[in-house]
């Protein structure tokens, strides 16, 4: 009896690897096919997680590396350039996000009102443009337009109007004063107008017999606007948020195009500053402390994308981000 | 009475902040085109050339290292969108096979490269210890798997009825005939977005080319761009056009292909982004 059972029990496992292995031929052809992401996300995002270990050594890319146990991470907690451009990052992306997404909500809420579809449609396509140019183009523009000479044209609206002095041009990108500010502007140029595809889509969804019965309520423009329109994007903005307060560690391009020696103690952010520590300190890179930076950047940012897939699945109906 | 006014001006208010707001958008454009034509250069804020001239463009054209980045460029861009595209819809593909023994693995697989990096560095070494560094396959190949992109393939493959693919398989269709015949011809929506995207991306890709090409030979548009913005690497000033002029030539030459095929791939973009909406 005994026997018979674990017979039977072979014979169940037997057939299961029959069954997986015929389910495995089956499936030969998707194996195949996924050979090509695979080795792709092999020699680009896993390779690399091994090489954190390099943050725990000493390599300049010539000897072998060799281990110091936590003296890379010692010395980041003493910098005090360190610190700064690790608060920079979270200041800069934090504040940059709240202000594209507020301004995208107010511009999709009077988008919504107006009527001429054909004139809604010229706005939409000119205010997403500037989301296609690439950093280095906007970076182009910007510093031209803001240069503080006799040829930019801001400052030179500023003088004509009186408002500066020929004197005292500002320097908008190349003074730590004016750098954030101007910084903002811009990514509030580039980004609201794409932002508000998203805004856009919510409220073309909302059914119009509410504007309706609100209508018979007695409710004007603005009654409809605050109780209607705003209360829809809500979810959606909440959504916005989410999902980029998930990725604000890992501000690189438009921090490094836009930011020059004189204004890096306000511009400089955690990846500008492993770039320039590795490749352009002037010494032999140390490899290990700029992997360590890179490594205490990795974990923040995992921690973000974790707490934020929490706080989605929580707000969003179980639907998490990753 | 009141009510009545104040329904007749609001839509004309609004309307004139929107001219305003795309007034914002396009002058700084705008500025940098009417410069590129301007060989005076005390531009100030003129809003129309001066003194007309093509000088600027004749500066950029004639000169045999910028027109080597814009090839770069284009044969980048085409390659890598062809390459990219490949693997979203495989990947994808395979993502949908929810049947498949080891199905699971893989989606985690990549879902995990969202959460946890290797970061800057390590990838430079890897890419330098595979010789890949200071040769054009790292700009082709690194963007080219974008996992964001391909969740977002998978999720429009999820809305092709599965009867389908059933009746694919019953008339005997492999997986990669199935993909072809019914997956590729129900996603060419689906596959202009998500290709548009990747053109964009590589088109407009300087950090890529920041990190892991030093030789200038293999620079594209946006390298060559930047330097001749930083004043380090400036074309010789042809016929009367200052440097400024050639600098603002510069920056159209890169934007204007863009511009011309923008007015008609718009719709395209704004499609994407909603794939990426309706369904998670």
């Amino acid at each position: 009896m005994k026997k018979n059972k674990n017979q039977s029990a072979e014979v169940n496992a037997n057939s299961g690897k029959k069954h997986l292995a015929a389910k495995i031929y089956k499936y030969r052809g998707f194996y195949l096919m996924f050979l090509p992401v695979f080795v792709f996300a092999i020699i680009f995002f896993y390779l690399p997680m091994f090489g954190v270990r390099y943050a725990f050594t000493d390599y300049n890319g010539i000897k072998e590396a060799t281990f110091v146990g936590l003296k890379h991470f010692q010395k980041m907690f003493s910098m005090p350039n360190f610190w700064s451009a690790f608060f920079n990052t979270l200041e800069i992306s934090i504040v940059k996000l709240f202000l594209t997404t507020i301004a995208a909500v107010v511009v999709s809420i009077f988008l919504n009102e107006i009527m001429n579809i054909h004139f809604k449609k010229v706005i939409q396509t000119i205010i997403y443009l500037p989301h296609f140019m690439s950093w280095v183009v906007t970076a182009s523009v910007f510093s031209l337009i803001l240069a503080p000479t006799a040829q930019g044209l801001v400052n030179t609206f500023l003088v004509n109007n009186g408002i500066i002095d020929s004197s005292s041009m500002i320097y908008f990108l190349g003074d730590s004063k004016w750098w954030r500010f101007s910084y903002y502007l811009i990514n509030i140029w580039k980004e609201t107008g794409w932002q508000t595809v998203i805004f856009m889509a919510t409220l073309a969804g909302i059914n119009t017999e509410l504007y309706e019965a609100a209508a018979i309520d007695g409710a004007g423009r603005w009654g409809k606007m605050r109780y209607i329109t705003f209360p829809a994007l809500q979810n959606t903005i909440l959504t916005v948020i989410i999902l980029n307060l998930a990725k604000v560690m890992n501000l690189f391009e438009s921090a490094f195009v836009l930011q020059n020696d004189a204004v890096l103690d306000t511009a400089n952010v955690l990846e500008t500053y492993i770039y320039y520590q590795t490749f352009n300190s002037g010494a032999i890179p140390n490899y290990g402390y700029t992997t360590a930076v890179g490594l205490f950047k990795s974990l923040v940012g995992c921690i973000l994308v974790l707490v934020c897939n929490q706080w989605s699945k929580k707000v969003r109906d179980g639907r998490g981000i990753v | 009475m009141k009510s009545k006014k104040k329904i007749e001006i609001f839509p004309i208010v609004n309307g004139l902040i929107f001219i305003i707001l795309a007034l914002i958008i396009i002058i700084p454009m705008w500025k940098v085109l009417v410069d590129s034509f301007d060989l005076k250069t005390a531009y100030g804020m003129k809003l129309w050339p001066e003194e007309f001239g093509l000088a600027g463009y004749i500066s950029v054209f004639k000169n045999p290292t910028l027109s080597h980045p814009l090839m770069i460029s284009f044969i980048t861009t085409i390659v890598g969108t062809l390459l990219a595209l490949t693997l979203s819809t495989f990947g994808a593909y395979v993502l949908i096979q929810w049947d498949m023994p080891g199905r699971n693995f893989f989606a985690n697989m990549l879902l995990f490269t969202m959460i946890f990096n290797g970061g800057m560095i390590p990838t430079y070494l890897v890419l330098k210890s595979l010789h890949l560094t200071n040769t054009l396959w790292v700009v082709i190949l690194f963007p080219a798997l974008n996992v964001y992109n391909l969740v977002l393939m998978r999720n429009f493959f999820e809305g092709i009825p599965v009867s389908l693919f059933e009746s694919a398989t019953l008339d005997g269709c492999s997986p990669m005939q199935t993909f072809i015949r019914i997956v590729l011809p129900m996603s060419k929506a689906a596959l202009a977005s998500i290709g548009l995207m990747f053109a964009v991306t590589y088109w407009n890709d300087y950090t890529h080319y920041k990190l892991y090409i030093t030789d200038s030979n293999l620079y594209n548009f946006q390298m060559k761009l930047r330097s001749i913005i930083m004043g380090s690497d400036l074309p010789q000033a042809n016929g009367g056009a200052t440097e400024n002029t050639v600098k603002n030539a510069a920056i159209i030459v890169v934007i204007i292909p863009f511009m011309i095929l923008y007015p008609f791939l718009q719709k395209y973009f704004v499609k994407g982004v909603n794939i990426g909406a309706v369904k998670e």
